[in-house]
Order: C-alpha cells, then structure tokens, then sequence
C-alpha cells in the first residue's frame, strides 16, 4: 500500500537525517555542536508544541527494523566515514558507555520515580570488580565482566533493599550517603588500588584475537577503538531492546504504578519489594556490564570515575534527555557526552555545566528533551485505516 | 593514655560544634520548607571566601584595622561574611527552591544539590586562584588559656560562640512572636497561614538567620583548620544533613545531639580502631544510613505517621 511504503520512506529519511546530524556534530568544535544544540532544542519543542514528535516518534516505532538497520548500517560505517578519527570513534563508545548506565538509570529515576543519586556505585563496583579479577587473579575479561555484572546486582540489592522502608525523598538521602561511603571505601583500601586505582586492566580478547589491535580495512589502518565500538553497540542494541521491552511489559506499567502511588498498586497486586528490586537490580546489572566495558576499554581505573560527580552526570543525562523513555535517554547521553568531550579544553566549566544545565533543565522543562509518550495500550486496530482513524481521534480529542 | 584521651575528647567537642552549626542551618530550613536543602555547606564556605577576600583579596581589612581595633574590624568581618552568606541563600531560595514548592519535590533536592556544585565550581572558577586550598587567616586571638594547648582561645571561641548561638537561637524562638511563628509554621503551614502569619516573611528572616549562621559556621571551620578549599563545602554539606537526620530534621538540638553523636563516632574510629583514620568517615555515614531506614525521625525529632 501506498502509505505504507510512504510511511518507510519518511521513517528511513528521518532516522538517516538522525544519523547526519550526529556525524556533523561530531565533526565540528565546540561552537557550532553549541548552534546544533541550541537549533536543536528549539525544534524539539516545537515539535513538541505542534504534535509533530508525536507521529514522528509513532512513525519510528512502527518500522523498527527499519530505523534500526539504518542505525546499525551508521554505526558499522562510521569508523569509514570519519576516517578513523580516534577521538570521535572514543566520544561514540563512551556515549555509548554511558547509555547503558543511563538506560538502567532510567529503571529508577523514570520507571518507579525515585532519584538514585548512587548510580556510579553500581558502575564502579561493575568496574573495580572485573579490573580485580582480571589484573589480580588473571581471570578472563569476559568472566570478569560477567562478575562485575553479578556484584552491581549485589550493590542493587544494598541500595535497593533500604527502599521498601524509605520512600521517595529519604530513599534518595540513603542513596547520596551510599555514593558517599562507596568513593571513601574505594579510595580506602589498598587492596582495590586505593587513590592509585588499578592500572593495567587486559582488554578483551576473542579466540586469542585481542581487541586492542587495530585492524586493516579498504586500505585503511583503522584504531583498536573500532573493535570496541561495535562491541559497546552490540551491547547497547541489546540494553535497548530489553529496556524497551520491560517498558511495555507488566512490570513497567507496574513501575509506573508505584511511582504515581505505591499504596494504590499494592492494593492492586504489585508487589512493592519484587518491583522496586527489580529496578534496582536491574539498573545495577546495565550498570555493572557497562564499568566492566569501560575497565576493559581504558585499561585503568581510579576512584575519580566513579565518585559523586559522575553519578549527577547521569543523572543529568536522563534528565536532560527525558526520563522514562528509551529515545530520551538515549539523547541525553548522546548529547551530553559530545558536549563533554568538546568542552575537554575548558574542563574547568565542566561540572559548572552540569550543575546548570540540570538546574534549567529541571526549571525550564523538567520532562526533559524528548517527554514519555502517552502508553497506547490498544494495538490490535494499528494495522488498519479505521484503527489509525480512531486512535487519531481519540488522541485529538484527549489534546 | 589519659591526655590521648582527653586530646581526643577535644577534637570531638570540636568537630562536633563545627558540625552543630551547620547541622543547625539544615534543621532550620527543614523545619520551615519541609526540603533539605543541600548546598548550605557551600555557602557556609562562600561566606568563608567572602572574609578570604575582604582581608587578602582587598584593603578592606587593612583599611579596618586602621580605623577600629582588631578585635571590632574582626567581628566586623565575620558579619560581612554572614550577610554574605544570608544574601546567597535568598538568592538560591529564589531560583532553585521557590520554583519547585509544593510541586515535585524530588526535583528540588536534585536542583539543590545542583546549585551546590555551581556555587562551588564558581567560586573554583572565579576566586583567583580559587581551585587551589587557601590560608585563612588567622582573625581569633592566639595564644591558650592557662597555656595549655588545648585549651587555645581559639577552640574557647569555637565552643563559646556554638553555645552562645545555641542560646540565642533559644531566646529566638521561644521567646519572640517571630520565633513562635516560625515554629508554628513548621508544625501546620496551613493552620499558621489561617491564623495570620505571614509565611513568606517568616520564611525570609529564617533564611537571614539561616544564612548569617551559615557564614559563621565557615569562618569558624575555616579558622580552626587555618585553610580554606573552595571543595570542603561539599563534605560540609553532607556532613550537616547527617548531623540534622540522625538528630531530628527540624530539632535545633537535635542537631547538637547528632553532631555530637557523628563526632565521637568519628574521632572514635580514628583514634582508637588500627587504621581506622580512612574509615571515619564510612562509619559516620553509615549511621545516617541506619537512621534513615530505622528511625527517620532521629533522636529528638517526632514520630509523623501518614495517613493513606
């Protein structure tokens, strides 16, 4: 049908106008990615405004396979298109990094309403775990991650458990005390490297091949960084795909639930304790695979990547991106982490930026840069006309 | 043994006043807006800066000491440096707390907790030479009493002005109608509001009092470590919401109490556990942790049960 193939069309043009303006705006200083930025947020909000964000996002969602091929294709290409730019292939894999921890981040601060001020916790224990097991005990990069996987898991229980007795606002004060007590435990004690951190972390290696190497392609020497982007966007791709799958499931309608009110859900069936340690386990396992790849990437740890500034980083980034959504989230650990590396001349406004950005973020638009849709929850009457009809009208009528 | 002892009773009397005056702040605040605000250890070292740079920065304290005699020029600094601190806090009630009442309240402690770190980054960015620790100068009179080392003047000062704080803030809101309607308006706003007090002035003078405390609390931290990092603010900050929950959010002794107990637990790590001096700090945390989760309403504070 005519519209359908409209419908592709418009969605492959969009996701591949996504990807052009992400391969400028890492392509250009710190002044012109500022003009994108600033263009940028003007547009969302307008489209925002004039409900155009909602058929595009609606337009995206249908043909999935679609955008993500596109997508997948950038990536894969993308070492080519910039030429082998270590710097920018580094910015894409510690965006990517990040949106790992930012998407299971968002489990907490979107999914059932409470502020984690501790998610560097679980991206350090995830780290400073494989680093150990690998540098001290020789274990495999790949165990190693798997066990930084299991002990943020173990931190998400810790951090979590205080949260069936505390609710909202006190469970975010025993989170910044927990953040607090991890950084001094890590500075602390020697055996985990102390103020020193542990050097020397192995990267990951398949069959003997190891990922360090840089490989040859079309001619081209191309960066060890190129191994390690596919494989963080192989992961992220998966983070995706289950983060969106939990949103849509029961247990994010429930998450939901005890964000707008706890006694209310429980009276309806949701088991209060499973669902808010579901979020906390969860986000600590995205978490922990995510410091274990970080480790295994840079080769060298230290407290300072995991203190209380990294874990208002995060926030930020969902925050500004637009908590409780993938795309959002998403977006803000993109954009913020573009914006981050460029500002690597002035690292002295970079925490300044921060702070303010989270502050204007929070006054201006607290749902951030791309909001949570609206759930539709009847699918069946998509696929045809009538059924878009109706949920058009159902939609106009609700604005 | 004995003096060991004793030298540690000291230091633990005087992280504690240190922590109650800052803890004090917190509790106002709490007991006035119901939100912990978090950058207040910041401003407490803003104000700190503010007395750094009218005595180096400037003539300002020369020009003084020409005209009074150092112990007036002094306290004239040291209430330049609260005024300071007391116009900050209005300043950041009004952009990061007054737009989020009543509303989300999550977005507030976030946006607070913001605003500290830009306080902080500003002052690293825009003191000369901000970034690194400063020498504070020396404003208590030095020498001891009786010559024991202890017993310095300074840490006379230090206990006597936390007391005579403590006496004061007594006096204050026991004992004028302004006091009364501050307490009344943190036990009901609504029933306070009803009856005719107004809110928004009761809620600026606690900030004046609030903020000018603050910037004594700095000076007087500054002066006993003789440095100044543009950073300490952030521990301060914890440290001062520590002191307030495990006392009683909102309990202006609570906030002795608390600072009190997170003190000796401190020193006590440090002097008497072998290796302890880097776990003091977990250990004091730790406790807030505990009391968050078994008794939310600290030592002295009032159990509030909510209703469905």
């Amino acid at each position: 049908m005519a519209t359908r193939l409209n419908d592709k069309i418009t969605a492959a043009l969009i996701a591949l106008g996504i990807c052009l303006l992400v391969y400028i705006s890492l392509m250009s200083p710190l002044l012109v990615v500022m003009i994108i930025v600033a263009l940028l947020v003007v547009l969302l909000t307008y489209c925002e405004k004039t409900g155009i964000m909602d058929k595009v996002l609606h337009l995206l969602g249908s043909n999935t396979i679609l955008t993500s091929v596109i997508f997948g294709l950038f990536i894969f290409l993308l070492p080519i298109i910039v030429q082998g730019n270590n710097d920018l292939l580094h910015i894409m894999i510690i965006a990517g990094i990040l949106g790992i921890v930012a998407l299971g981040l968002n489990f907490q601060i979107g999914g059932i309403g409470q502020i984690n001020f501790a998610p560097a916790v679980f991206y350090g224990v995830g780290a400073y775990t494989t680093a150990f097991l690998s540098v001290k005990l020789g274990l495999s990069p790949w165990l190693g991650t798997v066990a930084g996987a299991c002990m943020a898991i173990v931190a998400g229980v810790i951090i979590g458990l205080p949260a069936l007795k505390a609710r909202g606002y006190y469970l975010s004060l025993i989170t910044i005390a927990l953040q607090t007590i991890f950084t001094l435990m890590i500075i602390n004690i020697p055996a985990i490297g102390g103020p020193n951190g542990i050097p020397g972390i192995p990267p990951y290696q398949i069959f003997g091949y190891s990922l360090h190497s840089s490989i040859r392609v079309l001619g081209m020497r191309l960066p060890y960084q190129v191994n390690y982007l596919y494989l963080v966007y192989i992961l992220l791709a998966l983070a995706i795909v289950a983060a969106s799958r939990l949103f849509k499931s029961r247990y994010g309608i429930a998450w939901n639930a005890v964000d707008q009110d706890p006694v209310v859900a429980a009276t309806q069936g949701v088991n209060l304790t499973k669902i808010q340690l579901l979020a906390f386990c969860l986000g600590a396992a995205f978490a922990g695979v995510a410091g274990s790849l970080y480790a295994h990437y840079t080769g060298f740890i230290s407290n300072e990547n995991f203190d209380f500034s990294q874990s208002l980083i995060l926030i930020c980034m969902v925050i500004l991106g637009g908590s409780d959504n993938v795309p959002g989230v998403l977006t803000g650990a993109l954009l913020l982490t573009m914006i981050d590396q460029k500002l690597m001349d002035y690292s002295n406004l970079r925490l300044l930026m921060y702070g303010i950005v989270l502050i204007v973020m929070l006054l201006v638009r607290a749902k951030g840069l791309l909001p949570k849709r609206v759930r539709i929850y009847d699918d069946r009457d998509r696929s045809t006309g009538a059924g878009e009809a109706k949920l058009a009208a159902e939609a106009g009528g609700k604005r | 043994m004995g003096s060991f002892i004793a030298s540690q009773m000291i230091n633990a009397i005087m992280l504690a006043c240190t922590l109650a005056l800052i803890g004090i702040g917190f509790s106002l605040f709490f007991g006035v807006m119901d939100i912990v605000v978090f950058c207040l250890g910041d401003i407490a070292v803003a104000g700190a800066f503010c007395i750094l740079g009218l005595t180096s920065l400037t003539g300002v304290y020369a020009a003084l000491r020409g005209m009074f005699p150092a112990i007036v020029s002094n306290i004239i600094l040291v209430i330049c440096g609260g005024v300071f601190s007391a116009i900050l806090v209005t300043v950041m009630y009004r952009t990061v707390v007054a737009p989020f009442e009543g509303k989300n309240i999550n977005a507030s402690l976030l946006s607070t907790v913001a605003a500290g770190y830009v306080i902080r980054e500003l002052i690293g960015i825009f003191y000369p030479g901000g970034r690194d620790p400063q020498n504070f100068p020396n404003l208590l009179p030095a020498g001891c009493l009786f010559n024991n080392p202890m017993l310095s003047w300074r840490n006379i000062i230090i206990i006597g002005t936390t007391a005579l704080v403590l006496v004061l803030l007594y006096w204050f809101v026991n004992r004028t109608k302004t006091g009364i309607s501050i307490q009344a308006l943190s036990q009901n706003k609504e029933a306070s509001i009803m009856i005719g007090i107004d809110w928004h002035k009761m809620v600026f003078v606690t900030f004046l009092i609030g903020g000018f405390l603050l910037g004594v609390a700095g000076f007087l931290s500054a002066s006993y470590s003789s440095t100044l990092r543009f950073d300490t603010g952030a521990m301060y900050g914890l440290l001062g919401f520590s002191v307030a929950v495990v006392g009683g959010l909102g309990s202006i002794y609570g906030a002795l109490a608390g600072a009190l107990v997170i003190a000796f637990v401190e020193v006590f790590v440090t002097g008497f556990i072998p290796g302890g001096a880097a776990f003091s700090g977990v250990a004091g945390f730790l406790i807030v942790v505990l009391f968050i989760i078994f008794k939310p309403e600290g030592i002295l504070g009032e159990k509030s049960i909510s209703k469905v």
